[in-house]
């Protein structure tokens, strides 16, 4: 039976990533994009209308300057420090809009949006961080670069955000890429590109400059938007645009200059972005030219002025429609997988209403290819067949009917008012680019199914696994299998979603209370205020107030950002910090004075004494010095502000070290001590006549993997290392049974996630630590490390769950119960003794057998299928809701991360080389 | 939550039995119309506590508390009161008793509720405060609030147990521990903690 009970259980847990694997590619369909060039096309009615060629371009030159996270009460608000702008707008040689940008509102999407036109998938997230995959390049792809650079005599400059280097490699004739490595840097990253700008504009062999400005982005995630350092930063931008302006005004190379000003995304309160919150969706976008004036005369050119709602300023426009404007202002055709539409405002360049029908005919015929390739079996009619559109009509036959429409009236009498076909044209493009937008008609709803059935089917194999374990019901088993079932259900409704970390702040404050009731029924604990339950609460309380996260109380007061730990209290901090290397440091120290007496000794088991300790505490303090060392460099440089109070020489010295070559040290010295702790404990268990150790190896390995994950953990949460180093101090002072120990390390898995500042939104994953040791770019390392940075909480208890579970490094007394007195007055302590020796042994025999760790990942494997089972199930449900990409999608990457990652990589995968080690 | 009675072997006093409530009319009558009356004070008040929470909580405090001191005068024995109440049944003595009535029903009910008053709303408001702030109620904002709820957690669950119970520490280990036997007494003290457990569901939602 054991044996039939661990085969279903591999099978369960191998069918985990099948089922997630299987959901994705039906949930993020690989949209086939239309490869190469597109050119000007033959569109019919080319006689009736005495059209000859395309339209008259307005401009030959292109500045396009991208300011990162340019929200649009930044350039248009009453408070805006960009007052040259605003002067503009006002004299009409500007016209301002609100460019809504679609989620994820990141970097790489955005701008892939804004020069293809398309609507970039979800897939792109991932994409984003795997920056280098060749798949996420637009080299191949058609965007209105390609286009400029097809053109005769097209050269293009970029400078700034490497991101479009990345994306359009050997694309430029001269670049200067900055990355965007340190949130901290607020002026070298603009100044790198500023320096080029007085040069380029006295050139005249470009006919595009891109600029892209991530200053005012890191000044948001640092201080939010509005943080003292925004306004001096939008009035340099604003100098920045003053120059240029100038040199359009002034030279006479640039006079046909259209000068594009946006953002590529907005930030929302606390200053970051990824989601769909109106200020992170809400970017400004400003095309500014003297010539512009021509059709400004009739359009509002009051600024500052009031937004319409939150953030809407000026028109609502989508960022696609930037690339087919700047494709009929600049005379080139309109991008392939285009899927904007031309803005109105600029069909009023050209006073011939059929030159603007021809516009607006290749934005539609170029759309309509996209709507054919998308609805295949929808039949189009000839132009002049009549037509009768319905309300109910599904997708296709209402963009098939729409553009009946439009060609009936392209092909009436010659003399109906042009403006008539200019809006038939719009309502097909609109409707069809909403209609394209809307990716709901793209998922492949069988694999969605047959994803969720596969999960499904893994939770029951779990199930059968653990029937044995039905027998008796326990209040322990009971909460499990409540917890799983609330979270199940709570994985549907988007608010629960969002804010998640109260769902497991919440129940383990309850499980930690139940433990203290469960332990009082039995036996009064005198000192009840410190009973060890009470205790873990205590400490509960503190560690979720560390780090405030979710979406509605976003930027409330936290510990992290109390006046505790900063600016001048940053000492407090680092005191703190020293404390967890210390403790880490000390433990390490036994170890390794332990191998050191192993290696030493003559005969037998050996203690290890004075000497040993003394020489285990230097062979660490290199290893503990240099990764606390490392983390002071980093800090130094990433978040200023956590280091003021600290000796000006010291952060002078830490300031010359290569960061790169401390990680490798720390990484190095970690796994130094890993093999030569491992190679004598091996030796130890070798020479062991009889009988088993103490699991020491797995304490060691936990130790060292702790040092490795305060490393890859930010510095302002390091002191939450010691919290938890106490909550499992005093986990072990409590009775707890197996099916206890695994909730407790579920909880306090999750509940750790959240309480290091995760969230289910995208713009909570924190790159910062993902790059430690890594010179170049390696996407296997960087996932790695990603994932080990924002993971590291769980890791951490998965991992002490193991230990707890199978008493690992407990001291063992060999208890002999029959030789002990049963005088009265002895009775208790003999009863306190003999429960000792029972639990010693039970502890001893549970880590030298599967059995304990089989069923213990049985638990989490019933975990994790059921939970990324409602995921799904929630996602394939909800595939029409308004949050299906801001909330439910972005939850469901991060079940595949702990389903895949967590559950297989660590709980199972470490977990097992752990349990393995602590059997030696 | 399961509430077995689970008692331990070496326990030097006599188990507690369940509470019952008083045998007359009123006391049956009214065991029923106080949780009507309670849950009705709240339904009134819930409008003004959503909009004003400090001053509508304060008000509903004073009416909670009359509330709750008329429940237990009325419907339950007072503490070390079980012998008493057995003596009272003995026949003969009718005439005396009726003339003491009024004078009894002070002594031995209005006072001591009175008493539990002060005993139970004292030292649990802290108390109560503290595991409030324990499951995550906010500690440098919102004082009043949290203190208020703990105010009316204690009215709720801990006066009418004072009352029956008195402050007898080994006791209240048990109900700690949840030892005792069920009664409407000692469920309604869980039921309290329960439901103010339950209330903290709604907090992630944004309507």
């Amino acid at each position: 039976m054991p044996r039939v009970q661990s085969f279903l259980l591999v099978v369960a847990n191998l069918l985990i990533p099948v089922a997630l694997l299987v959901f994705a590619t039906g949930f993020f369909p690989y949209k086939p994009f239309m490869p190469g060039l597109a050119t000007y096309e033959k569109l019919g009615w080319e006689e009736k209308m005495g059209w000859s060629k395309a339209p008259e371009p307005k401009f030959d030159r292109l500045v396009f300057m991208v300011v990162d996270a340019l929200r649009s009460d930044f350039v248009f608000g009453e408070e805006s420090g960009m007052d040259f702008v605003q002067s503009l707008i006002r004299s009409g040689s500007a016209i301002p809009f609100t460019a809504h940008a679609t989620s994820p509102t990141i970097t790489m999407p955005r701008v892939k949006a804004m020069t293809t036109g398309s609507i970039p998938s979800f897939l792109d997230v991932i994409l984003n961080f795997a920056e280098s995959d060749t798949s996420s390049t637009l080299s191949t792809q058609d965007t209105w670069l390609a286009q400029l650079k097809a053109m005769e005599g097209g050269k293009l400059v970029m400078y700034g955000d490497d991101t479009w280097l990345k994306l359009f490699p050997s694309f430029f004739e001269r670049e200067d890429g900055t990355s965007s490595f340190f949130v901290s840097d607020f002026t070298e990253v603009d100044n790198n590109v500023t320096r080029h700008v007085p040069a380029e504009l006295l050139n005249s062999d470009w006919n595009a400059m891109i600029m892209h400005y991530l200053g005012l982005d890191h000044i948001g995630h640092k201080t939010g938007p509005k943080g003292p350092n925004m306004i001096p930063k939008q009035k340099e931008m604003d100098g920045i645009v003053r120059q240029i302006f100038e040199a359009i005004e002034n030279e006479d190379h640039l006079s046909n200059t259209l000068f594009v000003l946006c953002g590529d995304h907005g930030m929302n309160e606390g200053g970051n972005h990824g989601g769909s919150a109106p200020g992170e969706t809400s970017p400004a976008l400003v095309f500014m030219s003297p010539k512009i004036k021509k059709i400004t005369e009739f359009l509002n050119r009051e600024s500052p002025v009031e937004p319409l709602q939150e953030f809407d300023y000026y028109k609502k426009i989508e960022q696609s429609d930037i690339a087919p404007t700047l494709a009929g202002l600049l005379g080139f055709p309109i991008p392939r997988n285009n899927l904007g539409v031309f803005i109105e405002d600029f069909l009023y360049f050209w006073d011939d209403g059929y030159d603007r029908i021809h516009l607006l005919l290749q934005n539609a015929m170029q759309m309509r290819k996209i709507v054919k390739a998308n609805f295949p079996n929808q039949k189009w009619l000839h132009e002049t067949e009549e037509v009768l559109c319905k309300e109910d009509m599904s997708s296709g036959e209402e963009l098939a009917c729409r553009w009946q429409k439009a060609g009936q009236m392209m092909s009436t009498f010659a003399s109906v008012h042009p403006q008539m076909r200019v809006d038939y044209l719009y309502a097909f493009c609109r409707a069809a680019q909403e209609i394209m937008s809307s990716t709901a008609s793209n998922y492949d709803v069988p694999r969605l199914v047959l994803g969720t059935f596969l999960a499904i089917l893994s939770l029951s194999l779990t199930v059968i696994t653990l029937f044995p374990k039905f027998k008796s019901i326990t209040a322990t088993g009971f909460s499990y299998a409540l917890t799983l079932v609330l979270y199940g259900v709570l994985m549907f409704a988007s608010s629960y979603v969002e804010e998640e970390h109260h769902f497991w702040y919440w129940t383990t404050s309850a499980w930690f209370f139940y433990l203290f009731i469960s332990s009082s029924r039995e036996k009064w604990f005198s000192k009840f205020i410190f009973h060890p339950a009470i205790m873990l609460l205590f400490l509960h309380r503190i560690a979720r107030r560390w780090n405030q996260t979710g979406q509605k109380y976003a930027g409330a007061p936290d510990i992290v950002h109390s006046p505790m730990l900063r600016g001048p209290n940053s000492i407090v901090l680092w005191s703190l910090i020293g404390a967890t290397y210390m403790d880490i440091a000390i433990r390490l120290a036994k170890h390794v004075s332990r191998s050191i007496a192993e290696y030493d000794k003559k005969t037998g088991e050996v203690e290890d004494n004075d000497a040993n300790r003394f020489i285990g505490t230097l062979a660490v303090l290199p290893l503990g010095a240099t990764a606390f060392v490392f983390k002071l460099a980093f800090t130094a440089q990433d978040a200023p502000e956590l280091v003021q109070g600290i000796n000006e020489g010291m952060l002078a010295w830490v300031g010359q070290l290569s960061l790169v070559d401390l990680a490798r040290m720390v990484f190095g010295g970690i796994a130094l001590s890993g093999s030569w702790i491992a190679f004598a404990e091996w030796k130890r268990s070798r020479g062991r006549k009889e009988g088993k150790g103490n699991g020491d190896l797995a304490v060691a390995l936990f130790d060292l993997t702790a040092i490795f994950l305060v490393t890859q953990t930010k510095s302002q949460n390091i002191p939450l290392y010691l919290i938890f180093r106490m909550q499992i101090f005093f986990l072990t002072l409590l009775d707890l049974s197996p099916t206890a120990i695994t909730l407790t390390t579920l909880l306090l898995s999750q509940s750790s996630f959240f309480i290091l500042g995760n969230s289910n939104a995208i713009s909570s994953i924190d790159l910062s630590n993902s790059y430690n040791g890594i010179s170049g770019y390696n996407v296997g390392l960087v996932g790695i490390l990603l994932f080990l940075s924002n993971w590291a909480g769980p890791v951490y208890f998965s991992l002490a769950g193991i230990l707890l579970l199978g008493q690992h490094g407990k001291l063992r007394r060999n208890i002999n119960v029959s030789e002990m007195d049963s005088r009265d007055w002895v009775a208790q302590e003999r009863q306190h003794l003999e429960h000792l020796a029972k639990k010693e042994d039970e502890g001893a025999e549970r880590r030298n057998g599967w059995g304990a760790w089989r069923d213990h990942i049985a638990l989490l494997t019933l975990f994790t299928a059921g939970g990324v089972g409602a995921v799904m199930a929630a996602c394939t449900a909800l595939r029409t809701h308004l949050f299906i990409w801001t909330v439910f999608s972005p939850k469901f990457l991060y079940a595949m991360a702990w389903g895949v990652a967590f559950h297989f990589g660590v709980s199972v995968g470490l977990g097992s080389v752990f349990w393995w080690a602590g059997s030696w | 939550m399961s509430v077995q009675i689970n008692t331990p072997g070496s326990k030097p006093k006599a188990p507690a039995t369940p509470i019952e409530t008083s045998h007359n009319d009123a006391a049956k009558t009214f065991t029923h119309i106080h949780p009507i009356l309670v849950l009705s004070l709240y339904a009134y008040k819930f409008p003004s506590i959503v909009a004003d929470p400090v001053n509508a909580l304060m008000e509903s405090l004073v009416w909670l508390g009359i509330l709750q001191i008329a429940y237990v005068a009325v419907c339950l024995p007072p503490t070390g009161s079980a012998n008493v109440v057995a003596e009272k049944r003995k026949p003969g003595e009718r005439k005396r008793a009726v003339a003491g009535k009024l004078e009894r029903e002070l002594g031995g009910k209005i006072i001591p509720a009175f008493l539990s008053l002060t005993l139970s709303v004292l030292p649990a408001i802290p108390i109560l405060f503290a595991t409030l702030v324990l499951f995550g109620a906010p500690i440098t904002t919102h004082y009043f609030e949290t203190l208020l709820c703990a105010a009316h957690i204690s009215l709720l669950a801990i006066l009418p147990l004072v009352y029956v119970h008195g402050v007898d520490g080994e006791r209240w280990r048990e109900i700690v521990a949840l030892l005792l036997p069920v009664d409407s007494v000692f469920g309604g003290m869980v039921g309290a903690f329960v439901g103010a457990w339950l209330g903290a569901v709604p907090i992630p939602l944004d309507w």
